[in-house]
């Protein structure tokens, strides 16, 4: 993208290990990042990518955080460590003016104690001592930089997703760094989010950024890389130009997923939509010759605002109604059938999957799995029958280890059949058998004494699938599944969805991306405007 | 009007510490139902009954358990069962006690629910209170919302997985058992995350530091802290000089 010079940021990672750790995270990594230039960091879950981007933006101190042998280069002035005490100290706040970090979790970087987005924004320069007025320029330039100029005066914890990553990169380089690091920012963007992200991205790169992206996922932005470095097992497996990477055919056993989807990659080709022509979005996909049974899963007129509880409606009457997220939506799906909803992002998609447990209730409507309503039933009841995925794992993980992660629902699942007598020594035999072939099919099973938080993200979103999975629910639904997974992951979430419809089980996708929607699901249907329109495969 | 956060805390404080050292009844009634209204005005009713009754209600039940059986003062005999004795006197104190704690935790509850946080940590840096100590303080403030949410969060996860949660406060409460490690666990992994997010925005730096918040301080609200203040002193004082008063 521009001229090569002295770089802005150079590392010789000879070793880099994690306290009360033997084995090293990263060795062998060196890397240089001229100003104005695109590097993409890639690798599959576990290569080491965040560990590298956090070193690399102070976020991670050698010494506190771990032992570096080797040295890290900022503007020409090298540091050299030996993993010992008397190594040079990273003073993180200078070190963040230079190299700006925009974590995998935008949240992450927020201050939490800002009100305003202009607040956060300036955060990081109030810390500086810089003059309000100086200040305020920066603010307005940045959000104009970022897209946020409108919603400068927004409280920072009512963005959408994509606006709080644009929030994050700008809080990262209001101060200008020379540097800017990326951790999966495209992940659960929308096409549309992704494509002015990739513009803002490369506005800052013809502005003389070094912009560094960790991703597991190479398409749009990064195709456009000046450098490509493929991380496996914490070391260099190849470098150089997307050309000469791409032709050392090493991205997809590395784990890394390649931007076209392989032709005749699905092993089950799509079912060809089949509508109902009186009702297009109600009609499950039953199999001819198949015994007339209710669907495992209808929603019928569902209806759902936020803020309408049904209690405490006196003092809240003066309050305006918040618009209508589902708008009198059906749907139904059929045993053993596959079905993908698409929507941009805030279009209410895990709004509507949180009708499919219970864990929401419509204002209006009602939901029915196997024929029975669950309607005023607590999600806990309603879970043996419905796995729900949650979007985030961290909202989903909270054992201690995972084995106790899994047996969680299990134990639940068997504790109220038992109550009314029954032993329990069987049951935790079935339990644990239950347990290791959950962890067995995401490919988790050696990991099953290890903390969920201490997994690559890519794990973290398997372990979840393997708790859902557990249960052997008769309908699975699923929120934006393949975000965060490399390669292996969406390998391994593929071979597990076709194998749960295949037994019968009823799966709700819920995704953004239509590419995937398409190689996955029997049916696609659209959310928009709170309502759902049938979309040919 | 707006209140400049140090404002609203000298006011819920000097409350607090007056009607604690005036123990008087009437005026502890009075305090909690001007909380009250003024909770209801301020849109934070729902809240403020799910902490207050955390909070409260073990306190208020032990208080009760204590003097209502206890109170060996006591000359009104309701029922007795062995050394236990219900007593009129007993049962007056435990209320007037109740009401007096009541009206302190009530009142500083409010305050930590309507406060402006960010007003808040200005104000203090704009004062040259060192800025670890205001974010300190900030974020102890916004702890319980905090809280409330993670532990909404570990409760749908627990729901969706087969944990049964009916209505009620009491079923909610028995529940927490569940949540409890977890959400220690969870926030102890997420204030490690956020320090090295605050130190590489320059948070540890020891230079000067700008407040981009203006927060605007009328020279009424200034004079009235002070008030505020000495009356509290007062009160203390009086407490002292006069320790039967109002008991």
């Amino acid at each position: 993208m521009a001229e090569r010079s002295t770089p802005a940021l150079a590392a010789g990672i000879e070793t880099f290990v994690y306290p009360g750790e033997t084995e090293p995270v990263l060795a062998g990594v060196e890397l240089s990042l001229a100003a104005g230039t695109l590097t993409g960091v890639l690798g599959g879950s576990g290569s080491g990518k965040s560990t590298l981007g956090r070193l690399l933006a102070g976020w991670l101190l050698p010494g506190a955080g771990g032992a570096l042998g080797g040295f890290l280069d900022l503007g020409g002035t090298r540091l050299l460590f030996t993993g010992k005490a008397a190594d040079p100290r990273i003073n993180p706040g200078s070190w963040g003016r230079v190299v700006g970090f925009v974590p995998q979790d935008s949240a992450a970087a927020l201050s939490t104690v800002r009100e305003t987005v202009a607040e956060e924004l300036a955060f990081g320069l109030e810390n500086a001592g810089v003059e309000r007025a100086v200040m305020a320029d920066a603010v307005r330039r940045t959000a104009s930089l970022i897209g946020l100029a409108h919603l400068l005066d927004k409280a920072p914890e009512t963005l959408s997703g994509g606006q709080l990553r644009r929030l994050a990169i700008g809080c990262a380089v209001i101060s200008g760094p020379a540097v800017l690091v990326m951790d999966e920012p495209f992940a659960s963007l929308d096409r549309a989010g992704a494509e002015s992200l990739a513009d803002l991205v490369r506005d800052l790169v013809k502005g003389g950024t070094a912009v560094v992206v960790l991703s597991q996922r190479v398409d749009g932005l990064l195709l456009d890389a000046d450098t490509w470095l493929l991380l496996t097992g914490g070391t260099i497996a190849v470098t150089g130009t997307p050309a000469e990477v791409t032709a050392a055919g090493v991205l997809k056993a590395a784990g890394v997923i390649s931007p076209r989807p392989a032709p005749g990659s699905s092993s089950v080709p799509p079912v060809p939509c089949c509508p109902d022509p009186s009702d297009p979005v109600l009609a499950a996909q039953v199999p001819v010759d198949a015994v007339p049974s209710p669907p495992a899963l209808e929603l019928r007129n569902v209806s759902f605002t936020y803020g309408r509880s049904k209690r405490h409606r006196f003092f809240r009457t003066g309050a305006a109604a918040a618009a209508p997220v589902l708008h009198g939506l059906s749907l139904s799906v059929g045993k053993g059938e596959i079905v993908a909803v698409t929507g941009a992002n805030g279009a209410g998609k895990s709004t509507l999957l949180r009708h499919l447990n219970g864990l929401l209730q419509p204002t209006a409507g009602s939901v029915l799995v196997n024929g029975r309503t669950i309607g005023g039933q607590p999600a806990g009841r309603v879970s043996g029958e419905v796995g729900l995925l949650f979007q985030q794992p961290r909202d989903q993980l909270f054992e201690r280890t995972v084995e106790r992660e899994v047996r969680f629902g299990l134990d639940r699942h068997r504790r109220r059949p038992a109550a009314h007598g029954g032993g329990t020594g069987r049951h935790d035999g079935a339990e644990a058998t239950a347990v290791h072939s959950a962890l067995a099919a995401v490919g988790l099973e050696n990991h099953s004494g290890r903390h969920p938080a201490e997994l690559p993200a890519s794990h973290q979103r398997l372990l979840a699938l393997a708790t859902v999975l557990a249960g052997r629910p008769s309908v699975l639904a699923l929120d934006e599944p393949t975000v965060a997974l490399d390669g292996h992951g969406l390998a391994t979430l593929n071979s597990v969805v076709r194998s749960a419809a295949a037994e019968g089980t009823a799966v709700v996708v819920v995704t953004h991306d239509l590419e995937y929607a398409r190689s996955i699901a029997h049916r696609l249907v659209h959310l928009d405007s709170g309502r759902l329109l049938p979309l040919a495969v | 009007m707006r209140l400049h956060p140090l404002t609203s805390l000298a006011a819920a404080g000097s409350t607090a510490i007056m009607t604690t050292a005036a123990a008087s009844l009437p005026l502890s009634l009075a305090v909690i139902a001007a909380v009250a209204g003024l909770s209801l005005a301020g849109g934070v009713e729902r809240r403020m009954l799910a902490a207050a009754a955390g909070i409260l209600v073990p306190l208020v039940a032990s208080l009760f358990f204590l003097h209502g059986l206890f109170f060996p003062e006591g000359s009104v005999v309701l029922a007795h069962w062995g050394p236990a004795r219900v007593t009129v006197e007993g049962l007056q104190f435990a209320l007037e006690r109740s009401a007096q704690l009541s009206a302190a935790v009530l009142v500083l509850l409010l305050c930590s629910f309507t406060i402006s946080v960010p007003d808040l940590v200005a104000a203090l840096s704009a004062r040259g209170v060192h800025a670890r100590f205001a974010f300190v303080l900030a974020s102890t403030l916004t702890l319980l919302p905090a809280i409330t949410t993670r532990l909404a969060r570990i409760r749908q996860a627990q729901e969706a997985r087969g944990l049964v949660i009916t209505r009620g406060v009491f079923r909610r409460m028995a529940a927490f058992r569940w949540q409890a490690v977890p959400l220690v666990l969870s926030l102890v992994e997420e204030a490690g995350t956020r320090a090295a997010a605050l130190e590489a925005r320059g948070f540890g730096a020891t230079g000067p530091r700008t407040s981009y918040r203006e927060v605007t301080d009328p020279p009424f609200q200034r004079r009235l802290r002070m008030v505020l203040l000495l009356a509290a002193a007062a009160a203390v004082a009086l407490r002292l000089w006069q320790p039967t008063a109002g008991a």
